[in-house]
């Protein structure tokens, strides 16, 4: 009994939907205020939104002729439930994840990339050409910031591992966080900060933030993979990219800032929220408030050039022990 | 409970879908301002969206051109409710300049009902986020008779 409770309080309400919900709506309505300061505007509520998800969830659904209706309406749902399964992997501010295994950096990679299918997918569903190019670019994309996230996951995994370690410990969410809590955050090593620079720059690249959101370009292809979609469908998708920005926020603490700690829960947690509002800004507001979208295949030269070139400085440098 | 918190953000994020039927960008390029820093419609929750399906707010710019005219009326039925169209300009409401004109097969009222109407060649800003305004105010009332 007190298990199955737990494990529903994990899931609905801490790291789970709950807070991840709020952690995204929170994190989205600060970048959209953040983007019009810089562009010298009021801009939009905080909870702007949360309001359009909550409008979108009022709309009328109309699903186009072509469509296949099972997976247009699955799709959203499933990726959205992805995306929230992640965050039961991450130790959120120095604490114990809610669930841990032996690789789950390898669970939260493929279910970083289910999540991104799931929209690859509902928008195949869909039947619209505008969605059948967006989808394209979305796999574009995926391949773009896939191969430096891979490697920068690598060098971390090989960074804590000690000479004569136990392989048990490798991709474990777990023993980085312990690393860290012993070590002192991975950032300060040298060794890691090019891959740390990667990884900031997979953050808006996965999320879909404004310079790299070659997926969804409104102006060109009508919103892209989204075209078609529209009601409560969108509502999820669009809680999904809001979610995102958390979960990918939240990776980077973990990997890059663990064992930063203050002894009390509560400060933890606020001072992990801190972080993640700091790298929201660095990552995704001050690129889109600067840079105009790139094409295609300037992010796929971009990522696989200068991002996936430092990320594996990184790790040639850990693997020859420094 | 539920159905009022709807309700109430529906007033507040409409976005507008705009759709030009042979505009001469004149109309266009005013309705775009509105949306830069100067007038920033963004703080009321407006946002362009590219594809009708999302739009709440449907703009229509230009004298129905024959060219445009089934493009138009395909595009509406494709937006789902609660909607609102506003016709922006003096063209879609009489035909302006080019009224007589043989390309021209307007106005806007015989193909949809229009909830707001701008006037003016071209209108003011101003005018438009007053337009829009009273937009989203009809779509709240129409999302409130949905669930009636």
């Amino acid at each position: 009994m007190n298990v199955l409770l737990s494990s529903l309080f994990h899931v609905l309400i801490f790291p789970g939907l709950l807070f991840c919900v709020v952690m995204g709506v929170l994190l989205s309505g600060l970048d959209r205020i953040w983007v019009a300061r810089m562009q010298r505007r009021v801009g939009p509520p905080l909870l702007q939104s949360w309001y359009d998800f909550l409008k979108c969830c009022g709309k009328e659904t109309i699903v186009p002729r072509h469509a296949k209706k099972a997976v247009y309406f699955a799709a959203p749902v499933v990726g959205f439930a992805a995306l929230i399964s992640i965050s039961l992997f991450l130790p959120i501010a120095g604490g114990k994840p809610a669930y841990s295994g032996t690789a789950d950096l390898v669970v939260i990679l493929y279910l970083l990339t289910l999540v991104s299918v799931c929209t690859i997918v509902g928008a195949s569903a869909s039947g619209s050409p505008f969605a059948g190019v967006g989808l394209s670019r979305e796999m574009v994309a995926m391949i773009s910031y896939e191969l430096p996230f891979v490697l920068v996951i690598l060098a971390v995994s090989r960074a804590i591992l000690a000479p004569g370690d136990s392989l048990n410990n490798i991709f474990s969410l777990q023993a980085i966080a312990d690393y860290q809590a012993a070590n002192g955050p991975l950032i300060t090593r040298w060794a890691l900060i090019p891959a740390a620079i990667a990884m900031l720059f997979v953050i808006p690249c996965e999320v879909g933030m404004h310079p790299f959101d070659v997926a969804e370009a409104e102006t060109e292809i009508c919103e892209g993979t989204l075209a078609e979609y529209s009601g409560p469908p969108l509502a999820v998708f669009r809680l999904t990219h809001m979610v995102k920005m958390f979960i990918m926020t939240a990776l980077f603490c973990v990997l890059f800032l663990g064992g930063i700690t203050t002894g009390i829960a509560v400060l933890d947690v606020i001072l992990f929220v801190l972080f993640c509002l700091i790298l929201t800004f660095l990552t995704m507001s001050l690129p889109h408030g600067a840079c105009a979208r790139f094409k295609v295949e300037q992010v796929f030269k971009f990522y696989w050039t200068v991002v996936a070139g430092l990320a594996a400085l990184s790790l040639i440098l850990v693997w020859l022990g420094l | 409970m539920f159905e009022k918190l709807i309700d109430n953000s529906m007033a507040k994020s409409p976005w507008i879908f705009h759709i030009n039927a042979g505009s001469c960008n004149g109309c266009d390029i005013e309705l775009v301002s509105v949306l830069t820093p100067r007038y920033d419609a963004e703080r009321l929750g407006f946002r362009l969206t590219g594809t009708p399906r999302q739009a709440d707010i449907v703009v229509v710019s230009g004298p129905i051109t024959l060219q445009t005219r089934d493009r138009l009326v395909r595009t509406l039925a494709q937006v789902p409710e609660p909607r609102v169209v506003v016709s922006l300009g003096s063209c879609p409401r009489s035909g302006n300049v080019f009224k007589g004109s043989y390309a021209i097969d307007g106005p806007l009222e015989k193909y949809t009902h229009v909830d707001v109407s701008v006037g003016g060649c071209t209108p003011k800003p101003e005018a438009i986020i007053a337009a829009l305004a009273k937009a989203t105010e009809i779509l709240k009332e129409k999302r409130k008779e949905m669930h009636k």
